[in-house]
C-alpha cells in the first residue's frame, strides 16, 4: 500500500524533471572526440604505402598511387582511394597503421542512403568530409611525440 | 432542457433535442482528442521524454493526425469471421457510453436529462458495453480476441458488484438516486462533500471504476503485451477507431460521475469562492479525475488474473457491503 503512493510519488516528481530527450535530425549531435566514426582523407598527406589496405580486416579499402608529378621528388602521390561503406566496420585500425595521419576518423556517422551504390566513397568525398575530424588521433598505447617518444 | 423534456415531443422539439445531443458529441469527440494528446503528453513526461510535439504547435494535431489515419485506413473483416456481430459489436459497444452522459449534470442548470434513476440508469447502460466487446472478441474468430473479450466479461462483472455496492452508501445519505440532487445535497465546505464521509466507498468506487475503465493497471482485456490488443486485435480503421472512442468516451463518463457522487459536483471548496462559476468547478474537478487515471497508468504495472478477481471479490466486495452498513448505522443513530 505504502508502495503505491511511493510510486505515484515518484511519477508526480518526475512529471517537472529534466527531459532526457534530444530533438536529434534536428539537432545534430556532436559525438565524444574518441568516437570512431566515418573516416575523413586528406591526399597531400598521404605517401601510398597501402598499410590501410593491408589492415583492413574486411578490405574495403582500395587506392592506386602515381608517379609524383613533379619530376625531381621522389615516392608516389594518391590516385584514387575508395572505402567501401557497405563493409567497412569502422575498427579504426586504417587511422591507427597510418604514418602520416592521412586518414583520421571523424564524429560523423550519417551514412543512410537509398541505395547501396551511395556508399561507395570516393577520394573527393572523403576529403570533403572534413567536420567534427577526430583531435587526438593517436592516444592509445602509443607514446607522446612531444615527450620525446616514438612517432 | 429539463422543461423542454417536460413537454410534449414536437417536431420542432426533436429537432431541438437532436442538436443538443450534436453539440454533446461534438464536445465529447474533442474531449477525447484531447484527452489522447493530454494521455500522451502526462505519461510522456512522467518518462522523462517530451511526448508528442511534431504535428502542428505543440504538437496540439498529433491526435488528429492518428484519427484521420485511422479513418482512411482498409476496413478488414476476417473471413471465417461472424460478419454482422463483427459490425455490430463497434457501435453497441459506442452507444451505451454516449447515452450515459445524457444523466450527467455540469451545474445547477446546465444538465440534459433529469432522471429520478440516473444513477440506476448510468449503472444498467454501461453494462451493456461488456456485452459487445464480448461480442467483438468472439466475431473476430480469433484466440487472442476470445481471450481479451472473456477477460473483460469476468472482469467488468466482477467489479460491477462493488462498484454499485460502494455507491449505495452515497444513496442512502443522499436518499435519491437522481445525480443533480445528489450534487446538490453536498455542502459548501469541500469536507462536506460526499468523498470524505463516504472515504471507504470512495476509494472503492476509484478502483473499480478504474477497472469498468479496463485501463492499467486493470487492462487486462487489452493487455498489448500479451494479448497483442485483446478482444479489437482483428479490428482495424473506423472500427477500430469506435472502441477507442468508447473507452474514452467512458473515461469522460467516470470522471463525471466521480465529481458528481463525490466531489461536490459543481461546488466551489469553500464557501467564499462561491463567486466563481460553478461549471469552473466541475472542469476543474473532472480534469483532475482524467489527470488521476493517466498519473496512475503511467505508475501501476498491469496485475495478474487471479490477482484481479481476488482483489475484485475477497476485497472490495466485502468492503463495499461493510460500506453499506456502516453508513447505516451511522444514519440510524446520529441523523434519524
Amino acid at each position: 500500500m505504502k508502495g503505491l503512493f511511493k510510486g505515484l510519488g515518484v511519477t508526480l516528481k518526475s512529471l517537472t524533471d529534466k527531459k532526457v530527450t534530444t530533438s536529434y535530425p534536428d539537432v545534430p549531435i556532436t559525438m565524444p572526440d574518441r568516437y570512431r566514426g566515418i573516416q575523413h582523407f586528406e591526399p597531400d598527406k598521404c605517401i601510398v604505402c597501402n598499410q590501410c589496405a593491408r589492415i583492413c580486416p574486411t578490405e574495403c579499402i582500395t587506392l592506386v598511387g602515381k608517379a609524383n608529378p613533379d619530376p625531381e621528388k621522389k615516392g608516389k602521390v594518391i590516385d584514387t582511394y575508395d572505402i567501401n561503406f557497405e563493409i567497412c566496420i569502422l575498427c579504426d585500425l586504417c587511422t591507427e597503421v597510418c604514418p602520416t595521419e592521412a586518414i583520421v576518423m571523424t564524429g560523423n556517422f550519417e551514412l543512410a542512403s537509398y541505395s547501396r551504390d551511395e556508399l561507395f566513397k570516393d577520394l573527393k568525398w572523403l576529403d570533403e568530409n572534413n567536420r567534427n575530424v577526430r583531435q587526438d588521433n593517436n592516444n592509445i598505447g602509443a607514446p607522446n611525440a612531444a615527450k620525446g617518444g616514438a612517432k | 432542457m429539463g422543461a423542454w423534456l417536460e413537454e410534449t415531443l414536437t417536431w420542432g422539439n426533436a429537432l431541438l433535442f437532436f442538436l443538443w445531443g450534436v453539440i454533446l458529441l461534438a464536445i465529447v469527440l474533442g474531449f477525447v482528442t484531447y484527452a489522447i494528446f493530454f494521455e500522451r503528453k502526462v505519461i510522456g513526461w512522467m518518462q522523462y521524454r517530451i511526448g508528442p510535439n511534431r504535428v502542428g504547435p505543440w504538437g496540439l494535431l498529433q491526435s488528429v493526425a492518428d484519427i484521420a489515419k485511422l479513418l482512411i485506413k482498409e476496413d478488414t473483416i476476417p473471413r471465417k469471421a461472424d460478419r454482422v456481430l463483427f459490425i455490430l459489436a463497434p457501435a453497441l459497444a459506442y452507444v451505451p457510453a454516449f447515452a450515459v452522459l445524457a444523466v450527467i449534470p455540469y451545474t445547477q442548470n446546465l444538465y440534459f436529462a433529469d432522471i429520478n434513476v440516473g444513477l440506476l440508469y448510468y449503472v444498467a447502460l454501461s453494462g451493456i458495453s461488456t456485452i459487445a466487446i464480448v461480442l467483438g472478441g468472439w466475431a473476430s474468430n480469433n484466440k487472442y480476441a476470445l481471450l481479451g473479450g472473456m477477460r473483460s466479461a469476468a472482469q467488468m462483472i466482477s467489479y460491477e458488484v462493488p462498484l454499485v455496492i460502494s455507491v449505495v452508501g452515497v444513496i442512502m445519505m443522499s436518499g435519491t438516486l437522481n445525480l443533480r440532487s445528489i450534487a446538490d445535497q453536498q455542502g459548501d465546505w469541500f469536507w462536506q462533500w460526499n468523498f470524505i464521509p463516504q472515504i471507504i466507498g470512495f476509494v472503492v468506487f476509484v478502483i473499480a471504476a478504474v477497472s469498468e475503465l479496463n485501463r492499467t493497471p486493470f487492462d487486462l482485456p487489452e493487455a498489448e503485451s500479451e494479448l497483442v490488443a485483446g478482444y479489437h486485435v482483428e479490428y482495424s480503421g473506423f472500427r477500430f477507431a469506435f472502441f477507442m472512442l468508447t473507452e474514452y468516451v467512458y473515461v469522460y463518463a467516470i470522471a463525471a460521475l466521480t465529481t458528481v457522487l463525490f466531489l461536490g459536483g459543481w461546488h466551489a471548496p469553500f464557501p467564499f469562492l462561491t463567486w466563481v462559476p460553478g461549471i469552473i468547478w466541475f472542469l476543474l474537478k473532472f480534469s483532475f479525475i482524467v489527470f488521476f487515471l493517466f498519473w496512475i497508468r503511467a505508475t501501476l504495472p498491469r496485475i495478474r488474473v487471479d490477482q484481479l478477481m481476488g482483489l475484485g471479490w475477497k476485497v472490495l466486495l466485502p468492503v463495499s457491503i461493510l460500506n453499506v452498513f456502516l453508513t447505516a448505522v451511522y444514519l440510524e443513530l446520529f441523523v434519524k
